[in-house]
Protein backbone atom coordinates (compact mmCIF):
# COMPACT_ATOMS: atom_id res chain seq x y z
CA UNK A 1 0.00 0.00 0.00
CA UNK A 2 1.51 3.22 -1.28
CA UNK A 3 1.64 6.13 1.62
CA UNK A 4 1.38 8.83 -1.41
CA UNK A 5 -2.01 10.62 -1.02
CA UNK A 6 -4.57 9.79 -4.10
CA UNK A 7 -5.89 12.97 -5.99
CA UNK A 8 -8.54 11.79 -8.89
CA UNK A 9 -8.55 14.55 -11.74
CA UNK A 10 -11.44 14.90 -13.52
CA UNK A 11 -10.70 17.01 -16.63
CA UNK A 12 -11.38 16.50 -20.45
CA UNK A 13 -8.78 18.99 -21.18
CA UNK A 14 -5.25 17.20 -22.27
CA UNK A 15 -3.56 20.25 -21.22
CA UNK A 16 -4.35 21.24 -17.90
CA UNK A 17 -4.45 17.29 -17.23
CA UNK A 18 -0.62 17.13 -18.46
CA UNK A 19 0.14 19.77 -16.49
CA UNK A 20 -2.11 18.73 -13.04
CA UNK A 21 -0.42 15.23 -13.39
CA UNK A 22 3.28 16.39 -13.32
CA UNK A 23 2.46 19.45 -10.62
CA UNK A 24 0.83 17.33 -8.81
CA UNK A 25 3.69 14.19 -8.95
CA UNK A 26 5.95 16.36 -8.06
CA UNK A 27 4.94 17.29 -4.93
CA UNK A 28 4.57 14.13 -3.97
CA UNK A 29 0.93 12.68 -4.76
CA UNK A 30 -0.71 9.84 -6.86
CA UNK A 31 -3.00 10.83 -9.53
CA UNK A 32 -5.26 9.04 -11.48
CA UNK A 33 -8.22 9.87 -13.79
CA UNK A 34 -11.41 9.96 -14.78
CA UNK A 35 -12.90 11.76 -17.87
CA UNK A 36 -16.69 12.15 -16.78
CA UNK A 37 -18.28 12.74 -13.47
CA UNK A 38 -20.48 9.12 -13.52
CA UNK A 39 -16.61 7.26 -14.52
CA UNK A 40 -15.13 9.85 -11.47
CA UNK A 41 -18.02 8.03 -8.97
CA UNK A 42 -17.00 5.11 -9.75
CA UNK A 43 -13.07 5.32 -9.30
CA UNK A 44 -13.92 7.06 -6.15
CA UNK A 45 -15.49 4.10 -4.93
CA UNK A 46 -12.77 1.65 -5.55
CA UNK A 47 -10.12 4.42 -5.27
CA UNK A 48 -10.93 5.90 -2.17
CA UNK A 49 -8.95 9.16 -3.68
CA UNK A 50 -7.92 11.89 -0.85
CA UNK A 51 -8.74 14.61 -2.98
CA UNK A 52 -11.23 14.97 -6.24
CA UNK A 53 -10.20 17.78 -8.34
CA UNK A 54 -12.78 18.56 -11.10
CA UNK A 55 -13.79 20.64 -13.57
CA UNK A 56 -17.08 21.68 -13.36
CA UNK A 57 -17.52 21.21 -17.33
CA UNK A 58 -17.56 17.24 -17.75
CA UNK A 59 -19.49 14.91 -19.59
CA UNK A 60 -22.25 12.61 -18.67
CA UNK A 61 -22.56 14.18 -14.33
CA UNK A 62 -21.19 17.71 -14.00
CA UNK A 63 -18.42 18.05 -11.68
CA UNK A 64 -21.30 20.10 -8.88
CA UNK A 65 -23.27 17.14 -9.38
CA UNK A 66 -20.63 14.64 -8.66
CA UNK A 67 -19.28 16.84 -5.69
CA UNK A 68 -22.65 16.31 -3.99
CA UNK A 69 -22.92 12.67 -4.95
CA UNK A 70 -19.67 12.47 -3.08
CA UNK A 71 -20.71 13.97 -0.09
CA UNK A 72 -24.24 12.50 -0.11
CA UNK A 73 -21.94 8.69 -0.34
CA UNK A 74 -21.39 8.16 3.38
CA UNK A 75 -18.45 5.28 2.03
CA UNK A 76 -16.59 8.77 0.83
CA UNK A 77 -16.86 10.89 3.68
CA UNK A 78 -12.75 11.21 3.72
CA UNK A 79 -12.69 12.20 0.71
CA UNK A 80 -12.28 16.11 -0.22
CA UNK A 81 -13.49 17.91 -3.50
CA UNK A 82 -11.57 20.66 -5.12
CA UNK A 83 -13.97 21.91 -7.63
CA UNK A 84 -11.40 23.80 -10.38
CA UNK A 85 -12.89 25.58 -13.36
CA UNK A 86 -12.87 27.69 -16.20
CA UNK A 87 -16.28 29.08 -14.44
CA UNK A 88 -16.48 32.08 -11.63
CA UNK A 89 -18.44 29.44 -10.13
CA UNK A 90 -17.51 29.98 -6.23
CA UNK A 91 -20.20 29.87 -4.58
CA UNK A 92 -22.20 27.20 -6.35
CA UNK A 93 -19.28 25.00 -5.56
CA UNK A 94 -19.67 26.16 -1.92
CA UNK A 95 -23.62 25.20 -2.30
CA UNK A 96 -23.19 21.88 -3.96
CA UNK A 97 -20.80 21.07 -0.67
CA UNK A 98 -17.32 21.83 -2.37
CA UNK A 99 -14.36 21.63 0.20
CA UNK A 100 -12.72 24.81 -2.18
CA UNK A 101 -13.02 26.40 -5.17
CA UNK A 102 -9.48 27.58 -7.38
CA UNK A 103 -10.84 29.36 -10.74
CA UNK A 104 -8.76 28.18 -13.90
CA UNK A 105 -6.22 28.66 -15.51
CA UNK A 106 -4.13 26.39 -13.55
CA UNK A 107 -1.55 28.51 -11.27
CA UNK A 108 0.86 25.68 -10.18
CA UNK A 109 1.56 26.60 -6.85
CA UNK A 110 -1.98 27.51 -5.74
CA UNK A 111 -3.09 23.99 -6.66
CA UNK A 112 -0.48 22.38 -4.78
CA UNK A 113 -0.98 24.82 -2.04
CA UNK A 114 -5.07 24.31 -1.99
CA UNK A 115 -4.49 20.67 -2.22
CA UNK A 116 -1.73 20.40 1.09
CA UNK A 117 -4.00 22.87 3.32
CA UNK A 118 -7.04 20.36 2.44
CA UNK A 119 -5.18 17.32 3.24
CA UNK A 120 -3.61 18.70 6.28
CA UNK A 121 -7.30 20.09 7.21
CA UNK A 122 -8.09 16.18 6.79
CA UNK A 123 -5.25 14.94 9.09
CA UNK A 124 -6.58 17.25 11.64
CA UNK A 125 -9.96 15.64 11.53
CA UNK A 126 -8.86 11.92 11.86
CA UNK A 127 -12.49 10.02 12.05
CA UNK A 128 -12.85 11.47 8.50
CA UNK A 129 -9.83 10.74 6.89
CA UNK A 130 -10.07 6.61 7.82
CA UNK A 131 -10.40 4.85 4.53
CA UNK A 132 -13.38 2.15 4.93
CA UNK A 133 -12.83 -1.38 3.91
CA UNK A 134 -12.83 -2.58 0.65
CA UNK B 1 -20.33 40.87 -9.95
CA UNK B 2 -17.94 37.88 -11.07
CA UNK B 3 -14.25 37.61 -10.50
CA UNK B 4 -14.42 36.75 -13.89
CA UNK B 5 -14.77 40.57 -14.60
CA UNK B 6 -11.94 41.21 -12.16
CA UNK B 7 -8.74 41.33 -14.59
CA UNK B 8 -5.35 41.44 -13.80
CA UNK B 9 -3.08 43.36 -15.93
CA UNK B 10 0.32 43.21 -17.68
CA UNK B 11 2.15 46.65 -17.69
CA UNK B 12 3.81 47.55 -20.42
CA UNK B 13 6.66 49.84 -18.73
CA UNK B 14 5.29 52.96 -20.47
CA UNK B 15 2.65 54.58 -18.84
CA UNK B 16 1.20 56.05 -21.81
CA UNK B 17 1.39 52.76 -23.60
CA UNK B 18 -0.68 51.22 -20.53
CA UNK B 19 -3.27 54.45 -20.64
CA UNK B 20 -3.96 53.23 -24.71
CA UNK B 21 -4.02 49.54 -23.24
CA UNK B 22 -7.00 50.64 -20.94
CA UNK B 23 -4.54 49.59 -18.07
CA UNK B 24 -2.08 47.20 -19.79
CA UNK B 25 -2.73 43.61 -21.25
CA UNK B 26 -5.31 41.54 -19.06
CA UNK B 27 -3.33 38.83 -17.79
CA UNK B 28 -3.13 35.05 -18.78
CA UNK B 29 -4.06 36.19 -22.80
CA UNK B 30 -2.80 35.53 -25.93
CA UNK B 31 -1.64 38.79 -27.71
CA UNK B 32 -0.14 39.05 -31.26
CA UNK B 33 2.22 42.04 -32.07
CA UNK B 34 2.45 42.53 -35.17
CA UNK B 35 4.79 45.22 -37.49
CA UNK B 36 6.96 45.38 -40.58
CA UNK B 37 10.88 44.88 -39.39
CA UNK B 38 12.19 48.33 -37.45
CA UNK B 39 9.05 49.23 -35.79
CA UNK B 40 9.96 48.56 -32.23
CA UNK B 41 8.16 45.15 -31.66
CA UNK B 42 10.96 43.20 -29.88
CA UNK B 43 12.07 46.51 -28.13
CA UNK B 44 8.40 47.06 -26.49
CA UNK B 45 8.52 43.84 -25.58
CA UNK B 46 11.36 43.46 -23.85
CA UNK B 47 10.54 46.47 -22.26
CA UNK B 48 7.33 44.37 -21.20
CA UNK B 49 9.85 41.50 -19.93
CA UNK B 50 11.67 43.86 -17.67
CA UNK B 51 9.05 46.13 -16.55
CA UNK B 52 7.52 42.71 -14.78
CA UNK B 53 11.00 40.99 -13.96
CA UNK B 54 10.39 40.33 -10.38
CA UNK B 55 8.98 37.78 -8.18
CA UNK B 56 9.14 34.13 -7.81
CA UNK B 57 8.58 33.11 -11.68
CA UNK B 58 10.41 34.01 -14.99
CA UNK B 59 9.77 35.72 -18.03
CA UNK B 60 11.05 33.75 -21.13
CA UNK B 61 11.93 35.57 -24.84
CA UNK B 62 11.98 32.91 -27.02
CA UNK B 63 13.61 33.54 -30.41
CA UNK B 64 12.44 31.60 -33.37
CA UNK B 65 14.36 31.76 -36.75
CA UNK B 66 14.22 35.76 -37.69
CA UNK B 67 16.47 37.76 -35.51
CA UNK B 68 19.64 35.59 -33.60
CA UNK B 69 19.17 35.33 -29.65
CA UNK B 70 22.67 37.38 -29.79
CA UNK B 71 20.98 40.48 -31.55
CA UNK B 72 17.68 40.58 -29.17
CA UNK B 73 20.12 40.49 -26.35
CA UNK B 74 22.81 43.03 -27.43
CA UNK B 75 20.49 45.50 -28.55
CA UNK B 76 18.34 45.44 -25.27
CA UNK B 77 21.50 46.91 -23.56
CA UNK B 78 21.60 50.40 -24.62
CA UNK B 79 18.19 50.83 -23.34
CA UNK B 80 17.69 52.70 -19.48
CA UNK B 81 14.99 49.50 -18.65
CA UNK B 82 17.93 46.89 -19.17
CA UNK B 83 18.85 45.74 -15.71
CA UNK B 84 21.98 43.14 -16.31
CA UNK B 85 20.76 41.39 -12.71
CA UNK B 86 17.78 40.55 -14.55
CA UNK B 87 18.98 38.39 -17.11
CA UNK B 88 19.20 34.35 -16.66
CA UNK B 89 16.70 34.51 -13.60
CA UNK B 90 14.01 36.56 -13.79
CA UNK B 91 14.30 37.30 -17.66
CA UNK B 92 15.44 33.99 -19.45
CA UNK B 93 16.28 33.94 -23.38
CA UNK B 94 15.80 30.88 -25.21
CA UNK B 95 16.60 29.92 -29.13
CA UNK B 96 14.83 27.56 -30.61
CA UNK B 97 15.54 27.99 -34.21
CA UNK B 98 17.85 24.55 -34.65
CA UNK B 99 15.17 22.48 -33.04
CA UNK B 100 12.69 24.65 -35.11
CA UNK B 101 14.79 23.94 -38.30
CA UNK B 102 15.09 20.33 -37.63
CA UNK B 103 11.94 18.76 -36.30
CA UNK B 104 9.65 21.86 -38.14
CA UNK B 105 6.53 23.76 -36.44
CA UNK B 106 5.72 20.20 -34.85
CA UNK B 107 8.93 20.58 -32.51
CA UNK B 108 7.40 23.49 -30.83
CA UNK B 109 5.10 22.10 -28.52
CA UNK B 110 6.85 18.89 -27.05
CA UNK B 111 9.63 22.03 -26.01
CA UNK B 112 6.89 24.77 -24.97
CA UNK B 113 5.08 21.94 -22.58
CA UNK B 114 8.71 20.82 -21.35
CA UNK B 115 10.27 24.43 -20.58
CA UNK B 116 6.26 25.51 -19.13
CA UNK B 117 6.36 22.43 -16.14
CA UNK B 118 10.49 23.16 -16.12
CA UNK B 119 10.08 26.87 -15.23
CA UNK B 120 6.76 28.00 -14.49
CA UNK B 121 7.01 31.26 -16.77
CA UNK B 122 4.23 34.19 -16.04
CA UNK B 123 5.37 35.46 -19.29
CA UNK B 124 6.67 34.05 -22.48
CA UNK B 125 7.42 36.49 -25.77
CA UNK B 126 8.12 34.25 -28.94
CA UNK B 127 10.25 36.70 -31.48
CA UNK B 128 9.08 35.88 -34.26
CA UNK B 129 6.13 33.82 -34.22
CA UNK B 130 5.30 34.19 -38.11
CA UNK B 131 8.79 32.87 -38.94
CA UNK B 132 7.59 29.67 -38.10
CA UNK B 133 4.94 29.64 -41.14
CA UNK B 134 7.96 29.20 -43.19
CA UNK B 135 8.71 25.89 -42.00
CA UNK B 136 5.41 24.64 -42.16
CA UNK B 137 4.27 21.98 -45.04
CA UNK B 138 0.86 22.88 -44.83
CA UNK B 139 -1.67 25.29 -44.13
CA UNK B 140 -3.01 22.02 -41.46
CA UNK B 141 0.01 21.30 -39.79
CA UNK B 142 0.19 25.15 -38.47
CA UNK B 143 -2.86 25.00 -37.61
CA UNK B 144 -2.78 22.09 -35.95
CA UNK B 145 -0.13 23.36 -34.02
CA UNK B 146 -1.67 26.80 -33.40
CA UNK B 147 -4.50 24.96 -31.79
CA UNK B 148 -2.58 22.91 -29.38
CA UNK B 149 -0.25 26.09 -28.38
CA UNK B 150 -3.73 27.75 -27.40
CA UNK B 151 -4.66 24.98 -25.90
CA UNK B 152 -1.62 24.18 -23.75
CA UNK B 153 -1.00 28.65 -23.10
CA UNK B 154 -4.83 28.60 -21.91
CA UNK B 155 -3.91 25.70 -19.65
CA UNK B 156 -1.03 27.73 -17.61
CA UNK B 157 -1.27 30.48 -15.63
CA UNK B 158 1.03 32.66 -18.01
CA UNK B 159 0.43 35.89 -20.70
CA UNK B 160 1.83 35.29 -23.96
CA UNK B 161 3.15 38.02 -26.66
CA UNK B 162 3.37 36.23 -30.42
CA UNK B 163 5.58 38.66 -32.47
CA UNK B 164 5.54 38.96 -36.02
CA UNK B 165 6.14 41.01 -39.43
CA UNK B 166 2.77 40.19 -40.16
CA UNK B 167 0.91 42.11 -42.65
CA UNK B 168 -2.66 42.76 -43.10
CA UNK B 169 -3.43 39.84 -44.94
CA UNK B 170 -1.79 38.26 -42.63
CA UNK B 171 -5.15 39.01 -40.34
CA UNK B 172 -7.26 37.15 -42.31
CA UNK B 173 -5.22 34.24 -43.19
CA UNK B 174 -3.22 33.01 -40.28
CA UNK B 175 -4.76 30.98 -37.34
CA UNK B 176 -2.73 32.26 -34.50
CA UNK B 177 -4.86 35.86 -34.90
CA UNK B 178 -8.26 33.46 -34.10
CA UNK B 179 -6.51 32.89 -31.08
CA UNK B 180 -5.16 35.70 -30.16
CA UNK B 181 -6.65 37.78 -26.99
CA UNK B 182 -5.41 41.11 -28.23
CA UNK B 183 -3.72 42.37 -31.56
CA UNK B 184 -1.08 46.04 -31.54
CA UNK B 185 0.69 46.92 -34.73
CA UNK B 186 3.42 49.28 -35.14
CA UNK B 187 3.37 50.80 -37.94
CA UNK B 188 6.27 53.32 -39.73
CA UNK B 189 5.28 55.78 -42.38
CA UNK B 190 8.10 57.55 -44.15
CA UNK B 191 8.43 61.64 -43.92
CA UNK B 192 10.60 63.47 -46.20
CA UNK B 193 13.47 63.63 -43.86
CA UNK B 194 12.47 61.10 -40.86
CA UNK B 195 9.88 58.45 -40.10
CA UNK B 196 6.51 58.67 -37.92
CA UNK B 197 5.69 55.75 -36.04
CA UNK B 198 2.41 54.46 -35.01
CA UNK B 199 1.32 52.06 -31.89
CA UNK B 200 -3.03 51.03 -32.42
CA UNK B 201 -4.65 48.25 -30.55
CA UNK B 202 -6.90 46.31 -33.08
CA UNK B 203 -8.23 44.06 -30.59
CA UNK B 204 -8.71 43.60 -26.33
CA UNK B 205 -10.64 40.85 -25.35
CA UNK B 206 -12.42 41.69 -22.18
CA UNK B 207 -10.76 44.98 -22.21
CA UNK B 208 -11.52 48.43 -23.23
CA UNK B 209 -9.11 50.43 -25.03
CA UNK B 210 -8.22 53.89 -27.16
CA UNK B 211 -8.74 53.49 -30.25
CA UNK B 212 -6.67 55.29 -33.45
CA UNK B 213 -3.23 55.58 -34.05
CA UNK B 214 -0.56 57.03 -31.29
CA UNK B 215 2.48 58.11 -32.09
CA UNK B 216 5.42 56.85 -30.73
CA UNK B 217 9.20 57.10 -31.08
CA UNK B 218 11.90 55.33 -29.62
CA UNK B 219 14.21 56.96 -27.52
CA UNK B 220 17.02 55.71 -24.51
CA UNK B 221 13.98 54.92 -22.26
CA UNK B 222 12.75 52.38 -24.70
CA UNK B 223 9.12 53.40 -26.46
CA UNK B 224 7.74 57.07 -25.76
CA UNK B 225 4.00 56.91 -27.04
CA UNK B 226 2.14 59.83 -27.40
CA UNK B 227 -1.37 58.52 -27.24
CA UNK B 228 -4.30 60.37 -29.48
CA UNK B 229 -5.91 63.40 -27.85
CA UNK B 230 -9.53 63.06 -28.25
CA UNK B 231 -11.89 65.42 -27.19
CA UNK B 232 -12.60 65.48 -22.87
CA UNK B 233 -15.85 64.33 -21.71
CA UNK B 234 -17.16 67.25 -19.67
CA UNK B 235 -18.49 66.63 -16.40
CA UNK B 236 -21.67 67.42 -15.67
CA UNK B 237 -21.39 70.37 -13.37
CA UNK B 238 -19.10 71.98 -15.85
CA UNK B 239 -19.26 75.69 -15.58
CA UNK B 240 -17.73 78.25 -18.11
CA UNK B 241 -15.69 80.53 -16.10
CA UNK B 242 -16.92 83.81 -16.56
CA UNK B 243 -13.92 86.37 -16.78
CA UNK B 244 -12.32 88.66 -19.03
CA UNK B 245 -8.35 88.25 -19.40
CA UNK B 246 -6.56 90.98 -21.12
CA UNK B 247 -4.50 90.69 -24.24
CA UNK B 248 -1.90 93.13 -23.32
CA UNK B 249 -1.94 95.22 -26.33
CA UNK B 250 -3.24 98.43 -25.32
CA UNK B 251 -6.87 99.75 -27.25
CA UNK B 252 -7.50 95.88 -28.10
CA UNK B 253 -9.45 94.89 -25.11
CA UNK B 254 -12.49 97.11 -25.86
CA UNK B 255 -12.63 95.68 -29.31
CA UNK B 256 -13.35 92.71 -28.10
CA UNK B 257 -15.77 93.82 -25.45
CA UNK B 258 -13.16 94.12 -22.79
CA UNK B 259 -10.80 91.27 -23.34
CA UNK B 260 -10.66 87.69 -24.08
CA UNK B 261 -12.96 85.09 -22.55
CA UNK B 262 -10.76 82.93 -19.73
CA UNK B 263 -10.76 79.61 -21.55
CA UNK B 264 -11.34 81.02 -25.04
CA UNK B 265 -9.37 80.22 -28.02
CA UNK B 266 -8.07 83.22 -30.36
CA UNK B 267 -6.75 82.90 -34.27
CA UNK B 268 -4.09 85.40 -35.09
CA UNK B 269 -3.88 85.37 -38.85
CA UNK B 270 -1.43 87.54 -41.34
CA UNK B 271 1.43 87.63 -43.13
CA UNK B 272 4.61 87.66 -42.20
CA UNK B 273 5.87 90.97 -40.38
CA UNK B 274 2.28 92.00 -39.67
CA UNK B 275 3.13 91.56 -35.86
CA UNK B 276 1.84 88.03 -34.83
CA UNK B 277 4.50 87.07 -33.08
CA UNK B 278 4.20 90.41 -30.63
CA UNK B 279 0.54 89.76 -30.28
CA UNK B 280 1.19 86.39 -29.26
CA UNK B 281 4.10 87.58 -26.78
CA UNK B 282 2.44 90.47 -25.40
CA UNK B 283 -0.65 88.14 -24.87
CA UNK B 284 1.33 85.16 -23.07
CA UNK B 285 3.74 88.01 -21.01
CA UNK B 286 1.01 90.47 -19.83
CA UNK B 287 -0.34 86.59 -18.32
CA UNK B 288 2.74 86.44 -16.23
CA UNK B 289 2.40 90.07 -14.98
CA UNK B 290 -1.18 89.02 -13.90
CA UNK B 291 -0.11 86.07 -12.06
CA UNK B 292 -1.16 83.39 -14.85
CA UNK B 293 1.59 81.38 -15.73
CA UNK B 294 2.19 80.63 -19.76
CA UNK B 295 3.26 78.01 -22.09
CA UNK B 296 4.39 79.80 -25.16
CA UNK B 297 5.61 77.51 -28.44
CA UNK B 298 6.90 78.56 -31.38
CA UNK B 299 9.16 76.94 -34.37
CA UNK B 300 10.66 80.26 -36.28
CA UNK B 301 12.99 82.00 -33.69
CA UNK B 302 15.35 80.47 -31.34
CA UNK B 303 15.46 80.83 -28.03
CA UNK B 304 18.28 83.34 -27.74
CA UNK B 305 16.47 85.25 -30.41
CA UNK B 306 12.65 84.66 -28.56
CA UNK B 307 14.52 86.03 -25.19
CA UNK B 308 15.71 89.31 -26.80
CA UNK B 309 12.15 90.00 -28.39
CA UNK B 310 11.04 89.66 -24.40
CA UNK B 311 13.58 91.83 -24.02
CA UNK B 312 12.79 94.15 -26.08
CA UNK B 313 9.07 94.00 -24.58
CA UNK B 314 10.18 95.69 -21.48
CA UNK B 315 10.10 92.35 -19.88
CA UNK B 316 13.39 90.87 -18.62
CA UNK B 317 13.29 87.10 -20.07
CA UNK B 318 14.80 85.68 -16.95
CA UNK B 319 12.72 87.76 -14.62
CA UNK B 320 9.28 86.47 -16.70
CA UNK B 321 10.92 82.82 -16.77
CA UNK B 322 11.12 82.92 -12.63
CA UNK B 323 7.89 84.19 -12.87
CA UNK B 324 5.80 81.23 -14.83
CA UNK B 325 6.62 81.80 -18.04
CA UNK B 326 7.24 79.01 -19.89
CA UNK B 327 9.42 78.17 -23.73
CA UNK B 328 8.94 75.23 -25.77
CA UNK B 329 11.04 75.58 -29.17
CA UNK B 330 10.84 72.74 -31.50
CA UNK B 331 12.73 73.47 -35.08
CA UNK B 332 10.83 72.71 -37.41
CA UNK B 333 12.68 70.28 -39.01
CA UNK B 334 12.41 67.97 -36.02
CA UNK B 335 8.73 68.73 -35.35
CA UNK B 336 6.72 66.16 -34.34
CA UNK B 337 3.29 67.57 -33.99
CA UNK B 338 2.09 64.39 -31.45
CA UNK B 339 4.97 65.39 -28.96
CA UNK B 340 4.51 68.93 -28.43
CA UNK B 341 0.29 68.23 -28.41
CA UNK B 342 0.91 66.04 -25.73
CA UNK B 343 3.08 68.52 -23.94
CA UNK B 344 0.76 71.59 -24.35
CA UNK B 345 -2.50 68.79 -23.33
CA UNK B 346 -0.05 67.77 -20.26
CA UNK B 347 0.46 71.23 -18.94
CA UNK B 348 -3.32 72.10 -18.85
CA UNK B 349 -3.99 68.84 -17.68
CA UNK B 350 -1.43 69.28 -14.56
CA UNK B 351 -2.69 73.23 -14.43
CA UNK B 352 0.18 74.45 -14.62
CA UNK B 353 -0.59 77.26 -17.63
CA UNK B 354 -3.57 79.41 -17.64
CA UNK B 355 -1.98 81.10 -21.04
CA UNK B 356 -0.82 79.29 -23.83
CA UNK B 357 0.23 80.41 -27.05
CA UNK B 358 1.58 78.69 -30.45
CA UNK B 359 3.59 80.44 -32.97
CA UNK B 360 2.58 79.35 -35.32
CA UNK B 361 -0.09 76.69 -36.06
CA UNK B 362 0.96 76.63 -39.20
CA UNK B 363 4.32 75.30 -38.65
CA UNK B 364 2.42 72.39 -37.35
CA UNK B 365 0.34 71.54 -40.64
CA UNK B 366 3.08 71.54 -42.43
CA UNK B 367 4.85 68.93 -40.53
CA UNK B 368 1.45 66.68 -40.47
CA UNK B 369 1.19 64.25 -43.08
CA UNK B 370 -2.42 64.01 -42.11
CA UNK B 371 -4.21 67.41 -42.28
CA UNK B 372 -7.45 65.65 -40.75
CA UNK B 373 -5.51 64.14 -37.88
CA UNK B 374 -4.10 67.80 -37.11
CA UNK B 375 -7.33 69.14 -36.99
CA UNK B 376 -8.65 66.16 -34.65
CA UNK B 377 -5.70 67.22 -32.62
CA UNK B 378 -6.32 70.87 -31.92
CA UNK B 379 -10.32 70.65 -31.92
CA UNK B 380 -9.78 67.90 -29.18
CA UNK B 381 -7.15 70.53 -27.58
CA UNK B 382 -9.05 73.32 -27.96
CA UNK B 383 -12.16 71.93 -25.99
CA UNK B 384 -9.57 70.81 -23.39
CA UNK B 385 -8.41 74.71 -23.56
CA UNK B 386 -12.26 75.67 -22.52
CA UNK B 387 -12.73 72.71 -19.86
CA UNK B 388 -9.39 74.02 -18.15
CA UNK B 389 -9.73 77.44 -18.19
CA UNK B 390 -6.47 78.21 -20.11
CA UNK B 391 -6.68 80.78 -22.52
CA UNK B 392 -5.02 80.60 -25.85
CA UNK B 393 -3.96 82.13 -28.81
CA UNK B 394 -2.58 80.90 -31.84
CA UNK B 395 -0.92 82.66 -34.97
CA UNK B 396 -1.42 81.81 -38.55
CA UNK B 397 0.65 82.94 -41.34
CA UNK B 398 -2.01 83.79 -44.45
CA UNK B 399 -0.22 83.48 -47.69
CA UNK B 400 2.33 80.75 -46.25
CA UNK B 401 2.99 79.04 -49.10
CA UNK B 402 2.10 75.55 -48.17
CA UNK B 403 -0.72 74.20 -50.51
CA UNK B 404 -3.42 74.35 -47.98
CA UNK B 405 -2.91 77.08 -46.51
CA UNK B 406 -6.55 78.44 -47.28
CA UNK B 407 -7.84 75.11 -46.14
CA UNK B 408 -6.11 75.11 -42.92
CA UNK B 409 -7.46 78.84 -42.55
CA UNK B 410 -10.81 77.83 -42.64
CA UNK B 411 -10.22 75.19 -40.14
CA UNK B 412 -8.77 76.91 -37.47
CA UNK B 413 -11.05 79.80 -37.78
CA UNK B 414 -13.74 77.29 -37.49
CA UNK B 415 -13.17 75.81 -34.23
CA UNK B 416 -11.70 78.84 -32.76
CA UNK B 417 -14.32 81.63 -30.47
CA UNK B 418 -12.03 84.82 -31.99
CA UNK B 419 -10.46 85.39 -34.92
CA UNK B 420 -8.30 88.64 -35.84
CA UNK B 421 -6.93 89.61 -39.12
CA UNK B 422 -3.90 91.19 -39.51
CA UNK B 423 -2.59 93.24 -42.36
CA UNK B 424 -0.19 95.06 -44.33
CA UNK B 425 -0.99 98.58 -46.47
CA UNK B 426 1.20 101.00 -48.31
CA UNK B 427 4.12 100.56 -50.78
CA UNK B 428 6.72 99.94 -48.24
CA UNK B 429 4.12 97.89 -46.44
CA UNK B 430 5.06 99.54 -43.17
CA UNK B 431 1.42 100.33 -41.96
CA UNK B 432 -0.11 97.99 -39.99
CA UNK B 433 -4.16 97.21 -39.60
CA UNK B 434 -6.12 94.59 -36.90
CA UNK B 435 -9.39 93.72 -37.73
CA UNK B 436 -11.55 91.73 -35.15
CA UNK B 437 -13.60 89.34 -37.87
CA UNK B 438 -15.58 87.12 -35.17
CA UNK B 439 -15.77 87.07 -31.54
CA UNK B 440 -17.86 84.07 -29.95
CA UNK B 441 -20.21 85.34 -27.09
CA UNK B 442 -18.91 88.88 -27.13
CA UNK B 443 -19.66 92.48 -28.82
CA UNK B 444 -16.77 93.52 -30.70
CA UNK B 445 -15.61 96.36 -32.56
CA UNK B 446 -15.70 95.73 -36.78
CA UNK B 447 -13.68 98.36 -37.87
CA UNK B 448 -10.29 98.50 -38.91
CA UNK B 449 -7.78 99.60 -36.97
CA UNK B 450 -4.59 100.74 -37.27
CA UNK B 451 -2.05 98.52 -34.89
CA UNK B 452 1.16 100.39 -34.47
CA UNK B 453 4.78 98.48 -32.94
CA UNK B 454 7.38 100.33 -31.36
CA UNK B 455 9.98 99.22 -28.60
CA UNK B 456 7.60 98.84 -26.33
CA UNK B 457 4.98 95.95 -28.31
CA UNK B 458 1.84 96.71 -30.03
CA UNK B 459 -0.88 99.25 -29.50
CA UNK B 460 -3.95 100.03 -31.37
CA UNK B 461 -4.04 103.24 -31.90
Amino acid sequence: MTSRAIILVVERDPHVRDLEEYFLNEAGYEVEFALDGVAALARARVLFPQIIVTEILVPKLDGLALCRAVKEDPALRGTAVLVFSILAADARAREAGADAFLMKPLADRRLVETVRALLASRQRTPSSTRRPPS
Amino acid sequence: MNNVNNVNRVRTGSIQADYVLGGGFPDHSINIIMGQPGTGKTIFAEQLLFENAQGDRPSLFITTLSEPLTKAVRYVQQFAFYDERKLGTDIQYHDVGSLLTAAGPDGLMPWMTDIIKTTRPKIIVIDSFRAIHDLSTSVQQMRRMVSELAGLLSAYDVTTFLLGEYTGDDVQRFPEFAIGDGIVEFARRPLSTRDERFFRVLKLRGSSYRQGQHAFRIGAGGLEIYPRLVSPNLPTNYEPRLKRVSTGVAGLDSMVGGGLWSGSTTLVVGPTGSGKTTLALQFILEGVRQGEPGLYVHFQENPAQLRRAIDSLGMNAEKAIADGLRLRYESPVELEIDSIIVDIFESIRSGEIQRLAVDAIGDLAAAASDAQRLHDYLYALVQHFTVHHVTSLLTFESGGGITSTLEYEQRFSYMSDNVLQLALHGQERTRRTLRVVKTRQSEHDPDVRELAINAGGARIV
